[in-house]
């Protein structure tokens, strides 16, 4: 390994070693801010160090990662979700009288283990990098064990990753026993020639797997009851980086073998877009707990992914990249407004709680609208662009079954996210309790302010973002 | 001694993996869901091995130890929830032991 293969891993190694600074830092001196401070001090380095990697990729670094523009601009984007779930639990947590510090520990390494996934380019290091997520990710969702339903979320999840993992290996199995070799490009060699029994089984596998972890119809079970028993943050978290995270790896994994014009493929591919697009909006229509409407419309949102996914080519990887940070972005503003309306033993997700919002906090109703707007996708936020984008890559694929799906989804969708933005708006019943005026956490609210700017931003002027995307991500294809 | 074909062993890994997925989908004890859980990652695993050995290469079974340490550390806070949910609920049946509907 030379010092180059060291420099191109330092995002990496930062998030690694500031995990292991706040579990020391938290042994010897319990101090939530000095937590806080480390946990976006790491973060911080790691996201700035992306530009002074970026001259030296791409580069392979042993075979187990690959170090190009595509996984930096991931990466980019990860550590910049871990540091706004960050901000937001520190307002969520303070008032707690559990420990806090070691959530950050679980941020940290939940945060390395996306980047590993995103710059994973063979079986070893996206199977670590996955687990290194998951594991971290279920003791977040249990973190506040006094609830009942925390654990509940917790279990679920565990059991859920697990069969996942346990299915995404054999799949790798099946994969490695036909094609010799455990790197992602060993597919294509063999693929190729013909399509065996073993292989198609083994690619089969993979795809129930991923589908698991991306919560897509009919492998989206647990999204609503995890989404809904796990802190509002994390929550904000498993919908933004683990979904994203996974969505980068499936389509460096899978746009090459797409490539090879696998009919099969493209139709499993398709019938689980559609039935997401659909699926997830219509079950979103009867729900009246805020935190599993969002689940259902993270579901919807995975299938409008994947019509990006399927229309590949560059313009469907420019598509996908900015309806990720377009997501991202939003995803992290809804989940920050129901955090920072929440305590962790008493979150604000029914309806109700949101009836008349407008009155007490104008702010935070407003941004919340804007959130809303951008995920039903409503001019001028960036969810507006981003879906223009997956529509424009569409058309270029000639996919007209997705975009019509599409279309009737995002038409479905407008509904309940009106619902809810309604609600805000109408005036509070006399009779209904309304929920103790608690202070809004500073560096919370500025984090919301900004998103809102961004979203906002995105939606009126999102050329600078593409810019960076036309850099980095377009060099994959 | 003879070599025994890939085949066979990549059939006995799935003979396994099914027993662990019909496992997870019969029973509803939280403790035999976990340990199916487990039978389904060492499928996976001896599914490793066998490829590995097809080629002759020891990545198989990097790739099995690869497992067995994640799975240590997936069924170390899976037994730590384990004892959260009979605490929080006084039952280890996952079907009594769900509030989380809609």
């Amino acid at each position: 390994m030379t010092s180059a293969d060291i420099l191109s891993l330092l995002p990496l190694l930062v998030v690694a070693t500031t995990g292991v600074v706040v579990m020391l830092a938290a042994a010897f001196y319990r101090n939530h801010r000095l937590s806080l401070i480390l946990t976006l001090a790491g973060l911080l380095t790691a996201f700035i160090s992306l530009p002074f990697v970026s001259p030296l990729t791409p580069r392979q670094v042993t075979s187990l990662v690959l170090v190009d523009g595509y996984a930096l601009f991931y990466m980019g984007l990860i550590f910049a979700a871990g540091f706004i779930v960050a901000l937001l639990t520190y307002g969520y947590l303070e008032q707690w009288d559990g420990n806090p510090e070691e959530l950050y520990v679980l941020l940290l390494l939940a945060t390395l283990g996306a980047a590993v996934l995103v710059g994973s380019s063979h079986f070893a290091s996206f199977f670590l990098g996955l687990e290194t997520l998951s594991v971290a990710l279920y003791a977040m969702i249990a973190y506040n064990r006094s609830l009942r339903r925390g654990i509940e979320a917790g279990i679920k999840y565990l059991v859920l990753a697990g069969v996942t993992a346990a299915f995404l290996l054999f799949g790798m199995a099946l994969v490695y026993a036909e094609t010799g070799t455990l790197a992602f490009s060993g597919v294509i060699a063999v693929a190729g020639g013909g399509p065996s029994l073993q292989l198609m089984v083994g690619l089969g596998m993979l795809i129930v797997g991923v589908g698991f972890k991306l919560g897509v119809v009919p492998f989206h079970m647990w999204t609503p009851d995890v989404y809904q028993g796990a802190p509002a943050p994390v929550t904000g978290l498993l919908a933004s980086m683990s979904k994203g995270a996974m969505f980068a790896l499936l389509l460096r994994y899978f746009t090459p073998v797409m490539a090879l014009e696998r009919q099969g493929l493209v139709w499993v591919f398709t019938a689980v877009a559609v039935l997401s697009m659909l699926g997830g909006n219509i079950l979103a229509l009867t729900q009246d707990n805020v935190k599993r409407i969002l689940a259902y419309s993270s579901i919807a949102h995975l299938g409008y992914l994947l019509v990006a996914f399927l229309a590949s080519g560059p313009a469907g990887q420019l598509a996908v990249a900015f309806y990720l940070v377009a997501y991202f972005a939003t995803t992290l503003s809804a989940f920050g407004v129901v955090t920072v309306l929440s305590t962790p033993d008493d979150e604000a997700e029914s309806l109700r709680a949101y009836q008349g919002l407008y009155y007490r906090r104008p702010w935070l109703a407003i941004i919340f609208t804007i959130a809303l707007l951008s995920l039903a996708g409503i001019p001028p936020t960036a969810g507006l662009v981003g879906k223009i984008f997956i529509a424009a890559a569409g058309v270029q694929a000639s996919l007209w079954l997705l975009l019509i799906v599409l279309v009737l989804a995002s038409v479905i969708g407008v509904f309940y996210y009106m619902r809810i933005v309604i609600t805000m708006f109408r005036r509070p019943e006399a009779d209904v309790v309304q929920p103790s005026m608690v202070r809004l956490p500073r560096a919370a609210s500025v984090v919301l302010g900004a998103l809102s700017v961004i979203l906002v931003g995105l939606g009126i002027y999102p050329v600078p973002v593409m810019r960076i995307i036309e850099r980095t991500v377009a060099r994959l294809v | 001694m003879a070599e025994v074909p890939t085949q066979y062993g990549i059939i006995l890994a799935a003979i396994l993996f099914s027993l662990g997925v019909a496992g997870i989908l019969l029973r509803r004890n939280i403790f035999f869901v976990l340990l199916f859980v487990e039978v389904m990652l060492n499928a996976a695993g001896l599914a490793f091995v066998v490829a590995g050995a097809r080629w002759g290469q020891a990545d198989g079974q990097v790739m099995f130890i690869f497992v067995l340490a994640t799975a240590a550390a997936e069924v170390a806070i899976g037994l730590g929830l384990l004892l959260r949910l009979h605490h929080q609920f006084k039952t280890l049946n996952v079907d009594e032991a769900s509030d989380l509907r809609g």
